[in-house]
């Protein structure tokens, strides 16, 4: 299994300069509109032909994703590990590597999190905050590091290694939390672990005479701070811009002096260390502990998320924020409208194969394709 | 633990009863990936397979037709990938996800509309066990495949079948060198993309008829998302069984059996502690990754395996 971006069979690559304009999604933001016009179009026809009505579907996903400030809140909370989990796919994306790993990084990070968030329970926030960040971020990253130290040492691809992973975690959860280490006596029937800290739980920030009984918590800010680091990082450092050298050309990169291999491991790592924070953020944040089964999708999601935002800082961002919605939104549009929160999945496969499509019909009619853009 | 809990003939019974899907899915990615397509939409064509299987059973009654209908649904699934990978040349790993979270939208959407508060009908034609003449006598042999479901057998068979037309037919060797140089092989007259579109399709069908198997013949009805990641377990079974049907075929076995143990040895404790039953299911993916680093054996994968081809005199 190769992914197509590493070299392009279509003939010479004309490499753009490696300084691309920070904002992509100013230069472009017709195609990811299109895809998402196209599938709410395509889900409504959907809809329509099993029997519904698409109008009363859709007005009740938006009603539900910011029908009121309460609703908005909600989805902003879902748009937070999908918009840490987007950064995270597509900082390998830049890199030239596709990391279908989040999901599993981002479970590592969760485990991690809660597990320094209840051993340590008695510690006071200044302190066990941190720790449980940096566990969360550091879990992550690890987990993402073996991927890319066995395509640089090994030549695996990142792919199979980081599909296998996802599937390695969510069997050793099951253990941690069914009868491991980790596992609570009572956790309202569902295999969980014991509850982290108070001082590991991240505050509510948005006060209740506001937005009553609101959830919203910290990590909105953290998911914020990523999103800067993530531009920083890529166009703003040294090292962001080896990275992105290497994935708009291992070979010319290498004739540079910058060797791709161990930036492999670098950018793997710190794919998974976003992907982390998103898992510490949802332990923190929402749940207070780990449950068995936690946060299913969010890191298939964030491929997505990436694609659509086309691996730009705001785009993502703004993905995010719509994935958010489409959570927040067909959860209620099924309790209100009786239509299943399945339609948001079709909507976005229909995303996805759009832009997969597009993107290389475009850069047949180009006769040009360069990681960056092929991706 | 005894014996019988590792090696009894219910446990080797349940290895062949776990193995028969991964296996449909792994053969499905054996002949995408040796015609040089991947195809990670082989989870997403069992799901369809399972769901389409039991909704028209339900509807027709006829179990021929049910089958045909789960069958064709994973063709139609993978024409989308075959479409997208061979013709537009689109990234094969992106369109295969997003196939992917289509069958999962797709099926869950579906099972709502049709079965939301009833649960999918017990009254649906199933998929027979299949009674190996002359065998009730022979004591163990009986108990483990005397009485094992028909599309157990016809898995078996598949991989066999599957295994002579790759390595011992001129049509065969045609499609292997399409996925090592399809250069070559579009030189010599083999048109890349008839043979990659058929290789997908047939995926797509191999793994749709795991899911029937699973749906119609191991569980008797359809629930949401019912595959659990079956479809990459044998991707993973074909890179440990290195592109090959018998290969494949052991690799399942090999999955199955550690599937089998963590049901058979569920509670047991060796001395104080317990087994870590869950921790036998991350046997599949953790052997994959260190065969494909060449800690265990070594896998190659096909040379031109998910690089799409554009053949010259555009």
């Amino acid at each position: 299994m190769t992914v197509a971006s590493q070299t392009s069979p279509t003939g010479p690559v004309a490499a753009p300069s490696v300084r691309q304009p920070t904002a992509q999604w100013a230069q472009g933001p017709l195609v990811p509109l299109v895809s998402v016009g196209v599938a709410l179009v395509l889900g409504a026809v959907f809809v329509l032909i099993s029997g519904n009505d698409p109008i009363a579907a859709y007005s009740a996903l938006v009603k539900g994703a910011f029908g009121s400030p309460y609703d908005i809140t909600e989805t902003l909370i879902n748009a937070i590990p999908l918009t840490l989990a987007g950064l995270s796919v597509a900082v390998a994306f830049r890199t030239g590597l596709f990391n279908i790993g989040a999901q599993g990084q981002l479970l590592v990070g969760a485990v991690a999190a809660g597990a320094v968030g209840a051993r340590f329970a008695d510690l006071p926030g200044v302190l066990l905050l941190p720790m449980t960040l940096l566990a969360g971020i550091l879990g992550g990253a690890a987990y993402g590091a073996i991927a890319g130290w066995l395509k640089a040492t090994r030549g695996v691809n990142e792919v199979i290694t980081t599909i296998m992973q996802n599937y390695t975690i969510v069997f050793v959860m099951h253990w941690l939390l069914q009868n491991g280490p980790m596992t609570a006596p009572n956790a309202f029937g569902t295999p969980a672990s014991a509850p982290i800290g108070a001082g590991a739980v991240l505050p509510i920030i948005v006060p209740d005479t506001l937005v009553p009984l609101s959830r919203l918590h910290a990590g909105l800010v953290l998911a914020i701070l990523a999103v800067v680091v993530f531009w920083f990082l890529l166009w703003r450092t040294a090292l962001g811009y080896e990275l992105r050298a290497v994935g708009l050309g291992p070979r010319a990169a290498a004739q540079a002096g910058i060797e791709p291999k161990r930036r492999m491991v670098v950018v793997m790592a710190i794919a998974g260390g976003f992907a982390g924070l998103a898992g510490m953020i949802q332990v923190s944040g929402v749940f207070h502990r780990v449950y068995d089964g936690f946060s299913a999708g969010f890191g298939f999601d964030a491929i997505a998320v990436a694609l659509l935002g086309k691996n730009s800082p705001i785009g993502i961002a703004l993905a995010g924020l719509l994935f958010g919605a489409f959570a927040r939104g067909g959860a209620i549009m099924q309790s209100n409208a009786n239509i299943s929160s399945h339609l948001v999945e079709i909507v976005e496969a229909i995303v996805l194969f759009v832009i997969a499509a597009e993107t290389l019909i475009r850069a047949i009619a180009k006769r040009r394709g360069t990681p960056a853009e092929a991706l | 633990m005894t014996i019988e809990m590792l090696l009894g003939a219910g446990v080797l019974a349940a290895t062949l009863r776990l193995a028969t899907p991964i296996l449909f899915a792994a053969l499905g990615g054996v002949i995408t990936e040796r015609s040089g397509v991947t195809n990670i939409a082989l989870e997403g064509c069992m799901l369809v397979g399972a769901f389409f299987g039991v909704f028209v059973a339900d509807k027709t009654g006829s179990l021929g037709v049910a089958i045909a209908a789960g069958v064709l649904a994973g063709i139609v699934l993978a024409a989308l990938h075959a479409v997208a990978a061979v013709t537009f040349r689109a990234d094969q790993i992106v369109t295969g996800m997003a196939l992917n979270i289509l069958a999962l939208g797709l099926t869950s959407y579906l099972d709502y509309e049709a079965y939301a508060t009833t649960g999918t009908p017990s009254t649906i034609p199933l998929v027979p066990d299949f009674v190996v003449p002359g065998l009730s006598q022979v004591p163990f042999v009986s108990d483990v495949i005397g009485r094992q479901n028909t599309l157990v057998w016809a898995a078996i068979i598949a991989t066999v079948v599957l295994q002579l037309y790759l390595f011992r037919t001129i049509p065969g060797l045609r499609l292997r060198a399409v996925g090592e140089h399809p250069r070559a092989a579009d030189t010599v007259g083999v048109n890349v993309y008839t043979t990659r579109y058929l290789a997908v399709l047939a995926s797509g069908a191999l793994a749709a008829l795991g899911g029937v198997y699973l749906s119609l013949g191991a569980v008797g009805s359809f629930s949401d998302n019912m595959t659990g990641g079956r479809g990459f377990i044998g991707l993973a079974a074909m890179i440990f069984g290195r592109w090959t049907p018998i290969g494949a075929l052991v690799a399942s076995l090999i999955f199955g059996y550690g599937d089998a143990l963590s049901v058979s040895l569920q509670g047991v404790t060796i001395g104080d502690l317990r087994v870590p039953v869950q921790l036998l299911s991350t046997i599949p993916y953790v052997l994959t990754i260190l065969a494909v680093a060449g800690f265990v054996g070594r896998s190659r994968m096909p040379a031109a395996d998910g690089q799409p081809y554009e053949s010259e005199g555009h």
